[in-house]
């Protein structure tokens, strides 16, 4: 009864998951508020890291490895993510 | 034209990670160079759909040898906005300090507090699946969740003597259901988080000759009531800092074992200020660990260089108190201890 119980619960929070799954979805990333989540959110657990600190490719595996760890929406990551990028197009380039 | 197909592709890895240098001077004993640690963390990505993360820690012992541990490796398939879903070995998503601060250049004093380590007071990590991520925000409050079961840790009685709760995951739960639990964040205000964490299942246990109390055989595993309870706090203010956590684990007893079952418990304060002026940062912090055998507490005060957010030297001293004395005695002296960590 309880394995049963286990695998409904399962599987209704994947069902969920997937039935309002975005893959493919557009999402519009919003560096205003990418620029208020990255202060806010990144330096409760450590250091800022700047802009300049990484490549623009690193970024983008460390930003989703920040999804995982900090707690983020895909709509969160990505306007942090675009922060960045803007940050370091005026400031390096790279 | 080859950077700009590289920035295209679907998928691709990076390399990042931490490392940290140690020198102490105990109470009772001579100084030394006493840690040298390299964490490599591995992430991979495919898309915005799935990421792998995994991180080696390498430690040299006072042997000379190295010790090679997987702290995690897992894959998150993310399903929507707000959730993904991980598979492997992850960090205990039971309060904030094992999974978010065991790094040495985000940890801003050289050691753990106590309770906080290996077969201490709070699980470190599981074997299993989660769910986990952010949820839209009600009322301007953002929060974040983690729902995860996993293989059941262990209970035993260490060579010494002592009785351990090894929760660190494993590939079996042995006879012993497995571990439910989770995670609930909220961040009220912008640099506050408050997290409120509980588990409940078995831990497995595997009958000795010393710990058999008849009607069973040896090597018979047998499991005991295991419930986690945590909450955690982290606010940043500009230059200031402060970090808590109480976490508790309970094992329950179990007639055909002599070994007791018990509480283990820790909690920990931490405050800091980065100076505008200076790239210094002083820290202080109290830490408490009771199990059934020990009692411990420590304040440790610090002051932090930072070359870089990310390259700081650290020198801390560390006033010891084990009340009852149980166990390793050297626990109970005062140490300076300096690192220097870097994450890269």
């Amino acid at each position: 009864m309880k394995k049963i119980l286990q695998v409904v619960v399962i599987s209704c929070l994947l069902t969920s998951g997937l039935s309002a799954s975005i893959f493919g979805e557009k999402i519009t990333p919003n560096s205003a508020n990418g620029a208020t989540i990255w202060s806010d959110v990144c330096m409760r657990c450590h250091n800022l890291r700047e802009p300049a600190d990484l490549s623009k490719r690193a970024w983008k595996y460390s930003m989703q490895h920040m999804r995982v760890r900090a707690g983020l929406t895909e709509q969160e990551t990505k306007d942090i993510l675009a922060f960045i990028e803007e940050s370091k197009t005026q400031e390096d380039g790279k | 034209m080859q950077t700009e197909l590289e920035s295209n592709a679907k998928s691709g890895f990076q390399l990042a990670g931490y490392a940290s240098f140690d020198w102490t001077d105990q109470q009772g004993s001579d100084n030394e160079f006493s840690g040298v640690k390299f964490a490599p963390i591995f992430h991979y990505q495919y898309g915005d759909i799935f990421q792998f993360e995994g991180e080696l820690e390498f430690t040299t012992n006072n042997q000379g040898e190295t010790d090679t541990e997987l702290e995690y490796a897992a894959g998150t398939l993310f399903l929507n906005n707000y959730m993904g879903l991980q598979l492997g070995k992850f960090m205990s998503p039971v309060g904030q300090f094992v999974q978010n601060q065991h790094p040495s250049w985000i940890n801003k004093l050289p050691a753990t507090p106590v309770g906080f380590g290996h077969d201490g007071a709070a699980p470190t990590s599981f074997i299993g699946a989660a769910l986990r991520g952010g949820l839209p925000k009600v009322v301007d409050i953002r929060s974040n969740y983690v729902i995860f079961v996993g293989n059941a840790p262990t209970f035993a009685e260490a060579p010494d003597g002592d009785v351990i709760v090894d929760a660190s995951g494993k590939t079996s739960s042995g006879d012993a259901s497995k571990t439910w639990g989770g995670r609930f964040a909220l961040n009220p205000v912008g640099g506050m988080e408050i997290g409120v964490s509980y588990a409940k299942g078995k831990v497995s246990e595997t009958l000795t000759a010393t710990t058999i109390t008849g009607g069973s055989a040896i090597d018979d595993k047998l499991q005991r009531d295991y419930d986690v309870a945590g909450v955690d706090v982290m606010y940043n203010l500009n230059a200031i800092d402060i970090k808590a956590e109480y976490i508790k684990q309970k094992i329950g007893d179990n007639d055909k074992s002599s070994l007791e079952g018990g509480t283990w418990r820790a909690w920990y304060a931490q405050a800091s200020y980065q100076f505008s002026f200076l790239p210094i940062e002083p820290v202080l912090r109290y830490s408490d660990y009771h199990n059934p055998e020990v009692e411990r507490n420590q304040w440790a005060i610090g002051l932090n260089y930072l070359f870089a957010n990310n390259l700081i030297a650290k020198i801390a001293y560390e006033y010891n108190d084990n009340e009852d004395n149980a166990g390793d005695a050297s626990v109970n002296n005062n140490r300076v201890l300096t690192q220097l960590a870097f994450g890269f």
